[in-house]
């Protein structure tokens, strides 16, 4: 297209004439559209990087650095405190030569133990002599805690009589500080050696002692007691398999005690689950409440057979079912038991079933494999919870053929509720039997009315602690790693700040345990953390590809970007043509002037 | 999870049940046959999220899946399939490396110790071909390129009830009693590829156990690992002293709670005695609406109500008829 030029005056036309219009022209040409196509492309290109900062995805950022380390390091320490006091020992033997003996034997013990944190780097000892004549004490760096000299005496402990409840309480009111574990050792009494374990956080062996080399027996005795039981909880490899704790991610377990009646047509029992609740159950969840947050569920349910076979043994006259069976025994389909509206979905239930025969299996009981009949008549399934086997009384003789309500009998009531608290004991990985068999010798454990003793909820808190943090630190590992591989993925603030969070309360966590304070703060890490990594928004399916993108954002921009680029290069070139034009008209007159 | 697209459809002449037999012996959807997921719930979304354990909060726990570091797991997949994908309402697909993301991120949280995926579809064996978590056994009823077929047409219902994989594992299974200790290898090893007319492919790189010293219980039959209680929690004495001293407190606290339920009673006395000294109106709409209630024979009252509404309606609208179409227009125009 062609300019309309104005109109040449006459004297230039005495020029050549032929002014050929496709090879030349004769006004310089315009820039207007090449300004206005070039400005609008120019445009378009600084928009771009508004365009793809705002079409990235948002992905608030993780510490990985931080994570990582402490996945590479989650373990916690704790500090040992233990004092041995040495009572009425005439031969009057040196603290300081027995304090290192007693850490020689202590140390031997701990090498080959994985326990989490348990002593590996603070420990200390103080070692007392305490007789009638003189009192010498090693020399511990802060003595308030420790053991005054004089507080107890050998006639405090009577020896004719095993009150064994009676000495505890007394050793209790003299050395009871937290965070200290004692043993006294008293010279004296009949002979042998009885080792005993209180229900708080001491210990006392009792003996008469007269040569030099039985001291090492006690010594090696004293380290027992310290390792095996204090540290260690008196199980040998810590908990059942290893790693599992029966606690939820929200630090909730919920108890639920159910009641079942196989076939109510013979006999319906019914429990007055009430008492039971606030006699025997609330005393143990307000000692456990520092480890977790415990909540009780019962329920009654009829027509529950079981779905493994019985057969009748005359030599027992009771129906029998071995220990092969019991994998079969909970017959998921007919029992309902998971049906708590209290749980949520991140809670740990443990069931805890009594289970009543019908009358044609009663009375039901649970044959060893030793051969012998069981005395508890119940088992436990690791994570699950326990069941026990109660045959209603005087079944093997009762004319049933009307179905009858009972009730259960308190002593009834309260021998199954014994056996649940040994299971649910075992559940957490703790024996239940009062006496523990080592290495040195045979000790005796005193029961607690709680269901824990002190020293063993410490054990269970020093776990938890350890299992909590461990858990928490491969679960942000597996956050970190599956958010980097797939860089595409959405992942919100809240997910952020939960691991921030997690870090924080694991750091938490891991400081107070050096200092010895023990609290939540690493149930809180952990709880943190898998809120994180179970956050309904990480689905992998869902993140943003970029096919997707593309797919998207086209339609809008490239038909647009194809005009404007297309009219750029158009007009570019006309542009580039007439001005070609143009310099070869002045060059010709150049040429002809 | 079912999608229910055969018990619930609106063709099949035995609603809500699902044979796997012409002879209609057993109905596999039962009196306890627990379904969580049904019909539109099944989608590939809620399969992930049920295998991650990524719900929202209110999710109940009959829809999670609530396993820990020590369960054995099997997952059985059966429909439409093809290479590397899974079909699901005929309208998504699972693919092969979805699933594999899936399990490989269960392993990582320990959701499992042992999986066992049975996939019984076409071209089943590349549906797990991407899997690379330890612990995890696959099978599938064909390879890639073969279909998988069914196994026989039930004329009654006018489908197909069954496929050749699923009715060999059950014929298995139905030979087996709770005692016998079969192996998995014994399990694999039954399908006959002239039977099934296609050739089922396991893999057990991934498991560390060799199969024939694993039980199919190991992941079949609902089998819980067990360990005996050997002794009883016995405290001696101060258990019994503690106990008479606690009834007194308790026994408080009942006569508290006999109080709380006697207030509520009171307070419903009350309610009633209010109602006695309204006004007169709502007194007789109560009984009008008490003697409502009453009625048994509601249709018949409806019934009534439309006879009666005709010569009503007709004394109502006259006098307004005959204002609009005579006398207004009069006054109009």
């Amino acid at each position: 297209m062609s300019e309309i030029s104005p109109e040449v005056p006459d004297n230039r036309q005495d020029a050549p004439s032929h002014v050929d219009p496709n090879s030349t022209r004769i006004t310089k040409p315009g820039v207007k559209r090449l300004v206005l196509t070039l400005s609008v492309l120019f445009s378009l290109v600084l928009g771009f990087p508004f365009l793809w900062k705002s079409v990235e995805i948002y992905r608030s950022s993780l510490p990985f650095g931080e994570i990582s380390e402490m996945e590479s390091n989650p373990s916690l320490s704790f500090p040992c405190r233990f004092q041995a006091v040495f009572i009425n020992f005439n031969s009057n033997p040196s603290p300081n030569h027995l304090q290192l003996s007693i850490l020689d034997k202590i140390t031997e013990l701990t090498s080959n133990s994985s326990q989490c944190g348990a002593c590996a780097n603070d420990l200390a000892l103080s070692v007392t002599v305490d007789s009638i004549s003189s009192c010498t004490q090693t020399h511990p760096t802060d003595n308030s805690n420790y053991y005054r000299c004089g507080a107890i005496s050998a006639v405090d402990f009577d020896f004719s009589n095993d009150d064994d409840d009676g000495v505890d309480e007394l050793l209790e009111s003299v050395l009871g500080v937290k965070n200290v574990y004692s043993v006294v050792v008293v010279n004296g009494g009949g002979e042998g050696i009885r080792a005993v374990v209180g229900k708080y956080r001491h210990a006392w062996i009792v003996g008469s002692v007269e040569e030099e080399e039985e001291e090492s027996v006690l010594v090696s005795r004293v380290a027992e007691i310290f390792v095996k039981m204090f540290v260690n909880g008196g199980t040998e490899n810590g908990l059942i398999h290893g790693e599992f704790m029966p606690v939820g991610a929200d630090r909730r377990i919920v108890l639920s005690f159910n009641l079942l009646n196989a076939e109510p047509n013979d006999w319906v029992y019914d429990w007055d689950f009430q008492r039971v609740d606030e006699t025997l159950l609330a005393p143990i969840i307000k000692v456990l409440g520092p480890i977790a947050n415990i909540s009780v569920e019962s329920q009654v349910l009829y027509h529950t057979p079981k779905s493994s076979f019985s057969y009748w043994d005359e030599k027992w006259k009771s129906y029998i079912f071995s220990t092969k069976d019991l994998p079969f025994f909970v017959n998921s389909n007919e029992w309902h038991l998971d049906t708590s509206i209290a749980a949520g979905g991140r809670s740990k239930i443990l069931q805890f079933v009594v289970y009543v025969p019908s009358a044609k299996e009663c009375p039901l009981s649970l044959l060893l494999p030793t051969g012998e009949i069981s005395k508890t008549n119940g088992f436990i399934s690791p994570m699950w919870g326990g069941v026990v086997v109660w045959n209603p009384p005087g079944c093997l003789n009762s004319e049933t053929n009307h179905p009858s309500r009972h009730t259960m009998s308190r002593e009834d009531l309260q021998a199954v509720f014994e056996v649940f608290m040994g299971q649910f004991r075992q559940l957490f990985g703790l024996k239940s039997n009062n006496l523990y068999i080592g290495a040195s010798g045979t000790y005796h454990l005193l029961p607690s009315g709680k269901g824990f003793t002190e020293w063993e909820l410490d054990v269970l808190s020093r776990q938890f602690a350890c299992f909590n943090l461990h858990s928490c630190a491969t679960t942000l590992g597996s956050l970190s790693r599956l958010v980097q591989s797939l860089p595409r993925m959405i992942i919100m603030d809240e997910i952020g700040k939960l691991v921030q969070f997690s870090l924080e309360a694991a750091k938490l966590a891991q400081s107070n345990a050096s200092l010895g304070d023990n609290e939540s703060s690493a149930g809180q890490a952990r709880s943190l953390a898998e809120d994180a990594f179970f956050h309904p928004s990480i689905m992998s399916i869902s993140y943003y590809s970029f096919e997707h993108c593309f797919a998207i954002y086209s339609p809008f921009f490239l038909p647009v970007s194809m005009h404007v680029l297309l009219a750029a290069l158009r007009e570019w070139k006309r542009y580039k043509q007439e001005k070609a034009k143009y310099t070869a008209w002045k060059a010709k007159v150049k040429v002809e002037s | 999870m079912l999608a229910d697209d055969m018990a619930c459809n609106a063709r099949n002449k035995y609603p809500a049940q699902v044979f796997n037999n012409e002879n209609h012996k057993l109905n596999l959807y039962g009196d306890n046959v627990e379904v969580d997921y049904h019909g539109y719930e099944v989608t590939v979304e809620n399969f992930l999220r049920v295998l991650t354990g990524r719900h929202e909060a209110a999710v109940p726990r009959s829809k999670r899946l609530l396993s820990d570091e020590g369960s054995h797991i099997l997952l059985y997949m059966t429909g439409h399939g093809g290479d590397e994908f899974l079909k699901f309402q005929d309208s998504e697909e699972l693919q092969s490396h979805d699933l594999a993301d899936a399990v490989k991120q269960m392993k990582e949280k320990h959701r499992f110790k042992e999986l066992l995926i049975m996939v019984d579809t076409c071209q089943a064996a590349t549906l797990f071909s991407q899997l690379h978590s330890p612990g995890v056994l696959a099978i599938g009823s064909s390879m890639k390129g073969e279909n998988s077929y069914s196994h026989h047409l039930d004329s009654d219902v006018g489908v197909s009830v069954v496929d050749r994989f699923t009715f060999y594992t059950l014929a298995f299974f139905e030979k087996l009693n709770m005692y016998d200790n079969a192996s998995l290898s014994s399990l694999f090893t039954s399908y006959n590829p002239t039977l099934l007319m296609s050739t089922t492919y396991y893999r057990t790189d991934l498991y560390q156990r060799k199969l024939e010293e694993v039980s199919v219980t190991n992941f079949f039959g609902s089998v819980m690992e067990t360990i005996h209680t050997d002794s009883a929690y016995r405290t001696t004495h101060s258990r019994k002293t503690s106990e008479t001293k606690m009834p007194l407190q308790e026994s408080v606290k009942h006569d508290e709670r006999r109080q709380l339920i006697n207030s509520n009673v009171q307070d419903q006395t009350s309610d009633t005695k209010i109602e006695d000294k309204q006004c007169p109106f709502t007194r007789r709409w109560n009984a009008f609406q008490d003697k409502l209630e009453k009625i048994e024979r509601i249709d018949s009252l409806v019934n009534y109500g439309f006879i009666i509404m005709f010569p009503l309606l007709l004394i109502i609208m006259f006098p307004l008829l005959l204002i609009s179409t005579w006398l207004l227009p009069t006054f109009v125009s």
